[in-house]
C-alpha cells in the first residue's frame, strides 16, 4: 500500500478501510461516489434552472420589442395599401430595429423564430414582407451557416427556417439529405425539397426505400397541401409502380384529396395486391372519390375478403351512395353473423335512403330487437359513428 | 362603427387582425378563451357585430361559442367566422353545421379577411 | 447445531449481498438508460410540431374512457376540460359507473343529454348497461355517457367504454385526472412514430395534483405538494416514471402502463379480454396480457413511455387512504405474479418473461418480504450481541446515500429537460425529501405491501370495492 499523509481526522476512517472486509470497502467506496454524484445533481439542477431563467427573462424583454418593430414597421407599412407596388421590392426601415442586440447571435436566433411565427400566422402581402424583413436584415446568413454545420440539429433548424421562409436552396444541396440515415434530417429535407424544388419537387418518391411513417405522412401532407404554386403529379404513377407500400398508400391519401379521378384505374389494380391492409386501402378511397363503376367489382370480390375489407366495401358502397346495391345492403344486414358487418350496412343503407326509404321502413317494422336497434343507432343523426 | 369580438388563444393573431382592421371603422374586442368569450358577451349583453374565432382553446373551444351565439333562443344572430388552422374536413364541416358564416384557415391573407369582414357586415345591416 | 446456523447464517448473508449489489447495479443501469431515453426524447422533440397534428386530416381517432362513480363536486368542469382537449379528432366516453349521487343528473342538465338506442355490442362482458345518452346540442357532438349499474370496479366500468369505443385507439384516464390540453397530440406520436413495431401502449408520466391551482379543470400552477405525505409519492412518482419507465421504455421492456393515464391499442386489448374486474392492479394485468396476447400471436409489438407529464391525480393524503391504496397494489402485484407465472423465465415470452418478470418478481415482489426478513435477522442478532456496528452502519450508509442519489438523479433528468416548477425554492423544497423517504416513507410502503401479500393469501374480501380513489379528498 502506498503511504499517503492523511489529515489526523481521517485517520480512523483510513484504518477502517484497510482492514474491512471487501464489501464494507465497497461500500465505502460508493458512499463517497454517491455523495460527490448527489452534489453534482444539485449542481447541475441549480445551472440549468438558471439559465432557464436568464433565457426567460431575456425573452420576455425581447418578445414584446420584437413584436412592437414588426408591427410598426411591416404590418403597417403604407405600401400594403398600396396595390401597384410589388412587395418584394420595398425596403424596409431598418433603423429601429437598431435598438435590438441584433450583435448577438441569440437576439437574431429570437428575431427570426419571431418572424416565423407571424408567417405562421399570415401570408399574402404582409407574409411577404416579414420575407423582406429577414432578408434585409440578412438574417438568411445564420441559417446558411447552420446548414453547413456540421451537427444534425442545427441542419434540421436551418431547414426549418429556409422552408418556413420560402427561400430557394439548389437541389445538390437538399437531395443528398433526403436519404440521410438520420430520420429527423431526412423528413426535414424532404420537406424542404417538396416546398422548395423548382424541378420535381415528388422525386424522392421514386427512391424512398424506408417506410414513411404515419407522423412523416401527416407533415408531408401538410406540406403538399398548403404549399402554393406546386405542381400536383398524377399519383397513380407511384400507386402503380411503387414497391414502398407506405409511399401507395400515402399516394391514396393524396388521390382524395386531390379528387384525382384519372387515377382510378391504378386503384382498381391495386385491388389484386395480396397486402389485404393496402387493399383496404384502396377500397377506402374508391369509396371516397364516389366512384360508382368500381362499386360492382368490390361486391363481386366482397365474400372474399378479410374482415376489415368487407367492412370497408359496405362504407364504399354507402359513400358512392348510387343506390344499385341496395339489395345487397340488406342481404348483409339481414343475414351477416358478425355485428360490425350489420351495423356498416345499416349505416350504408341509412345513406342510400334517398332510394332505400322503403326497404328502410320495411325493415323497421320487421326486424329483430337487436336489428332494430342497430337501424335507429344509424338513422340517429345525434351518433356520429 | 362595427363592434368586432377576437377570440383566440395565440399571442401574435391578434397583433395581426388589429392592424388588418383599420381603427377607425372597428371596434376590436380581444378575448383569449372560450371562458372569457361567454364572461365578455354576457357583459355587452352579446352587443356585438360580428365575432372571429379560433376552434380550439382551452376551457370553452370555438364550438361551444357558434352553439351559443347561434343558439334560436337569441334574437339579434351575430356572424362568426372561424380562423383556424385546422386542416380536417370534419371539423370544418362541423363549424358550418353550428352555423358559422365564414371559414379562414391559417395563415390568413389580411385583404381576405378585410373583404370577408365587410361583406358579413354588409350582409348583416 | 451452531455449525448448521453458521452455515445457514452465511448463504443468507452472501444472497443477500448479491441481491443488494445486483438491485443497485439495475438502478444505476436504469439511471443510464433514462437518461439515453430522455435525451433522445427532448432532443427530437424540438422538431416535431404539435400544431401540424392537430390540424391534420390523417390524425387518428382517439376515444377517450372516463369512468366516473359519485363525482357530482367536479363532473362538470372536469368534462369539460376534456371537451376541450387539443385534437382533431376524438369522442369522450364518460361511464357513469352507477353512481348514487347526482352525477348523471348534473350531466344530463348541463350538456342537454338525452338517451338514445344505442348499438351496443358487449364485445367484453360487463355489468348491464342501463341507457347511453348523447348531447342535443352539436357542440358537444363528442360526448357519449354511458349509464351502467355499478361494477364494483374501475376495470369493470371501462370495459363498457370499449366496448362502445369507435376509434382504433383508447385513452384510459380518471375522470377526476386533469389532463394537459395536449395530452392526444403527445400520447399518439409514438404510435406514428414508429416504423417496424406495433405500439400497443404508450404512458406518459404522472403527478400529484394536491398543491397545484386548477381552474375550472385547467391547470394554471403547478407546485409540489406541501404535505408531506403527498410530497413523498410526488417523488415517488418521478423516481418511478421518469427514470423507472423511461428506462425500461428505452430496451422496450416497460412492465406497466399506468391506470392514470395511457393510450391502448384497441383492437389488441379486445382480444386480450379487455382489464380484469376480479384484479386489484387491473393497469398492469391488462398490460400483461395484452404483451402476453402480442407475443402468442407473433405481433411485433412495443410499449412506449413518454417523460413528458400529462396527468395530474390527486394523491391519498392521509395514512389510511394511502394505505388502502398500497395495499391494493400490492395485492394486484401478488395476484398478477400468481397468474401468469409460467411467463417466468420462460424464453418463449422474449423480454417479458426473461427480463420484465423476473425483475418484478425479484424486486418489487420479494423485495418488501426480504426487507423485512432481514430487518428481523438484525434485531435478533443485535439482541444476541453480534453485530459489527460500525460496518453495520457503514452499509447503512450506503443505501442510504445511493438511494438519495438516484432520487435525485431522476429529479436531474426531469428538471433539464422540461425546467418543472415555478421557483428555486420548490425545488430545494423536494430536493430535500429524499432524505426523509428511506426513514418514514419507506417502512410504510413495506409494511403495507405485506398487508397486501397478507390478504392475497388469506383472500379477504375487499371493503372498499368502488374504484380506489373513492374517499380522495376533493379539490374545488
Amino acid at each position: 500500500m502506498l503511504d499517503i499523509q492523511v489529515p489526523d481526522f481521517l485517520e480512523p476512517v483510513v484504518n477502517t478501510f484497510r482492514y474491512a472486509p471487501l464489501a464494507i470497502q465497497v461500500a465505502m467506496v460508493f458512499i463517497i461516489i454517491a455523495s460527490l454524484g448527489t452534489l453534482l445533481a444539485y449542481y447541475s439542477i441549480l445551472r440549468s434552472r438558471y439559465r432557464g431563467y436568464q433565457r426567460d427573462k431575456k425573452l420576455a424583454f425581447l418578445h414584446p420589442k420584437i413584436d412592437n418593430l414588426i408591427i410598426e414597421e411591416v404590418l403597417t407599412n403604407p405600401t400594403l395599401l398600396k396595390d401597384d407596388v410589388p412587395v418584394a421590392h420595398v425596403q424596409l426601415n431598418l433603423e429601429p430595429f437598431q435598438e435590438l442586440p441584433l450583435h448577438k447571435k441569440w437576439a437574431r436566433e429570437v428575431l427570426t423564430e419571431r418572424i416565423i411565427h407571424f408567417r405562421r400566422n399570415v401570408r399574402g402581402n404582409m407574409g411577404e414582407l416579414l420575407r423582406n424583413l429577414y432578408l434585409q436584415l440578412e438574417l438568411d446568413k445564420d441559417t446558411m451557416k447552420k446548414m453547413r454545420s456540421g451537427h444534425w440539429e442545427k441542419k434540421v433548424q436551418a431547414l426549418v427556417e429556409f422552408t418556413s421562409m420560402d427561400m430557394s436552396i439548389a437541389d445538390v444541396t437538399i437531395l443528398p439529405l433526403t436519404n440521410s440515415r438520420n430520420r429527423e434530417l431526412r423528413a426535414a429535407a424532404r420537406h424542404a425539397y417538396i416546398k422548395l424544388s423548382k424541378n420535381e419537387p415528388f422525386k424522392f418518391f421514386d427512391v424512398v426505400t424506408e417506410p414513411l411513417l404515419m407522423w412523416d405522412q401527416v407533415e408531408l401532407f401538410r406540406i403538399i397541401t398548403t404549399t402554393q404554386n406546386i405542381a400536383i403529379p398524377n399519383f397513380a404513377r407511384w400507386i402503380t409502380y411503387s414497391a414502398n407500400k407506405s409511399v401507395v398508400s400515402f399516394c391514396l391519401k393524396l388521390v382524395v384529396h386531390y379528387n384525382q379521378l384519372p387515377a382510378v384505374p391504378a386503384i382498381v389494380k391495386l385491388l389484386e395486391t395480396k397486402d389485404h391492409y393496402l387493399r383496404a386501402d384502396a377500397i377506402n378511397c374508391l369509396g371516397k372519390l364516389r366512384v360508382p363503376d368500381a362499386e360492382d367489382k368490390l361486391i363481386v370480390m366482397y365474400s372474399s375478403q378479410p374482415l376489415h375489407c368487407q367492412i370497408e366495401i359496405l362504407k364504399a358502397v354507402g359513400r358512392i351512395s348510387s343506390g344499385r346495391h341496395v339489395d345487397f345492403l340488406k342481404q348483409e344486414f339481414l343475414h351477416s353473423t358478425d355485428f360490425d358487418l350489420r351495423k356498416n350496412a345499416a349505416k350504408s343503407l341509412v345513406k342510400n335512403e334517398w332510394t332505400a326509404k322503403q326497404v328502410l321502413e320495411e325493415l323497421l317494422a320487421t326486424a329483430n330487437a337487436e336489428n332494430l336497434r342497430i337501424l335507429k343507432h344509424c338513422m340517429n343523426p345525434l351518433i356520429k359513428y | 362603427m362595427s363592434k368586432i369580438l377576437l377570440v383566440e388563444d395565440d399571442e401574435i393573431m391578434p397583433k395581426i387582425v388589429a392592424r388588418i382592421l383599420p381603427p377607425s371603422e372597428y371596434e376590436l374586442d380581444h378575448v383569449s378563451n372560450g371562458k372569457e368569450a361567454f364572461e365578455k358577451l354576457e357583459a355587452t349583453n352579446y352587443d356585438y357585430d360580428l365575432i372571429i374565432t379560433d376552434i380550439m382553446m382551452p376551457y370553452a373551444n370555438g364550438f361551444e361559442i357558434l352553439s351559443r351565439v347561434k343558439s334560436p333562443d337569441r334574437e339579434k344572430t351575430i356572424p362568426v367566422i372561424i380562423v383556424s388552422n385546422a386542416g380536417n374536413e370534419d371539423m370544418i364541416m362541423e363549424g358550418f353545421k353550428l352555423g358559422a358564416d365564414d371559414f379562414l384557415k391559417k395563415p390568413i391573407i389580411p385583404a381576405e379577411l378585410l373583404i370577408r369582414v365587410k361583406r358579413l357586415l354588409m350582409k348583416n345591416k | 447445531m451452531s455449525g448448521i446456523l453458521e452455515t445457514l447464517g452465511r448463504i443468507y448473508e452472501s444472497t443477500l449481498f448479491v441481491y443488494g449489489m445486483v438491485l443497485l447495479l439495475v438502478y444505476a443501469m436504469l439511471a443510464l438508460l433514462s437518461m439515453l431515453a430522455v435525451r433522445r426524447y427532448a432532443k427530437r422533440d424540438n422538431y416535431h410540431q404539435l400544431d401540424i397534428l392537430s390540424s391534420s386530416p390523417l390524425a387518428p381517432g382517439i376515444t377517450i374512457l372516463a369512468p366516473a362513480f359519485n363525482e357530482g363536486l367536479t363532473i362538470i368542469s372536469n368534462v369539460r376540460s376534456l371537451l376541450t382537449l387539443n385534437y382533431p379528432r376524438f369522442e369522450i366516453v364518460l361511464i357513469n359507473d352507477g353512481s348514487t349521487d347526482d352525477t348523471m343528473q348534473q350531466l344530463i342538465e348541463e350538456f342537454k343529454m338525452v338517451t338514445v338506442d344505442f348499438a351496443y355490442n358487449e364485445k367484453i362482458r360487463t355489468q348491464p348497461v342501463r341507457k347511453i345518452y348523447k348531447s342535443t346540442d352539436p357542440a358537444y357532438s363528442s360526448l357519449l355517457v354511458i349509464d351502467k349499474i355499478n361494477g364494483k370496479s374501475k376495470a369493470d366500468a371501462t370495459n363498457a367504454g370499449i366496448n362502445v369505443a369507435s376509434f382504433n385507439y383508447f385513452v384510459c384516464t380518471d375522470v377526476d385526472c386533469i389532463l394537459d390540453k395536449n395530452t392526444l397530440l403527445e400520447l399518439i406520436k409514438p404510435v406514428m412514430q414508429e416504423a417496424h413495431k406495433r405500439v400497443i401502449a404508450v404512458g406518459a408520466t404522472l403527478r400529484i395534483a394536491n398543491s397545484c391551482e386548477f381552474d375550472e379543470g385547467v391547470m394554471t400552477r403547478m407546485r409540489p405538494p406541501k404535505q408531506l405525505l403527498p410530497r413523498f409519492q410526488e417523488v415517488e412518482y418521478i423516481r418511478s416514471f421518469v427514470l423507472g419507465k423511461m428506462g425500461w421504455s428505452y430496451i422496450n421492456c416497460v412492465p406497466n402502463v399506468s391506470g392514470g393515464l395511457g393510450l391502448f391499442d384497441k383492437e389488441i386489448a379486445i382480444r386480450s379480454g379487455g382489464y380484469d374486474h376480479s384484479s386489484f392492479g387491473e393497469d398492469m394485468e391488462l398490460l400483461t396480457r395484452m404483451c402476453r396476447y402480442a407475443h402468442d400471436n407473433h405481433v411485433n409489438y412495443s410499449v412506449r413511455y413518454i417523460p413528458k407529464s400529462l396527468c395530474w391525480t390527486e394523491a391519498p393524503s392521509t395514512l389510511k387512504i394511502f394505505n388502502r391504496q398500497r395495499t391494493r397494489w400490492a395485492r394486484g402485484l401478488a395476484q398478477l405474479m400468481h397468474a401468469h407465472f409460467n411467463m417466468f423465465l420462460n424464453p418463449r415470452y422474449g423480454k417479458m418473461g426473461m427480463i420484465i418478470f423476473p425483475f418484478n418478481f425479484f424486486f418489487e415482489l420479494l423485495a418488501p418480504i426480504i426487507e423485512f426478513t432481514g430487518i428481523i435477522v438484525y434485531i435478533v442478532l443485535a439482541v444476541m450481541g453480534k453485530i459489527n456496528w460500525p460496518y453495520a452502519l457503514l452499509l447503512l450508509l450506503f443505501v442510504y446515500t445511493y438511494a438519495i442519489m438516484i432520487t435525485t438523479i431522476s429529479i436531474l433528468w426531469d428538471q433539464l429537460t422540461f425546467r418543472y416548477y415555478k421557483t428555486w425554492k420548490e425545488v430545494v423544497y423536494l430536493c430535500m425529501t429524499p432524505f426523509m423517504e428511506f426513514l418514514f416513507y419507506h417502512p410504510l410502503i413495506v409494511i403495507y405491501a405485506l398487508r397486501g401479500y397478507y390478504y392475497f393469501l388469506t383472500g379477504k374480501k375487499s371493503a372498499w370495492g368502488n374504484m380506489q380513489r373513492q374517499g380522495f379528498g376533493k379539490k374545488k
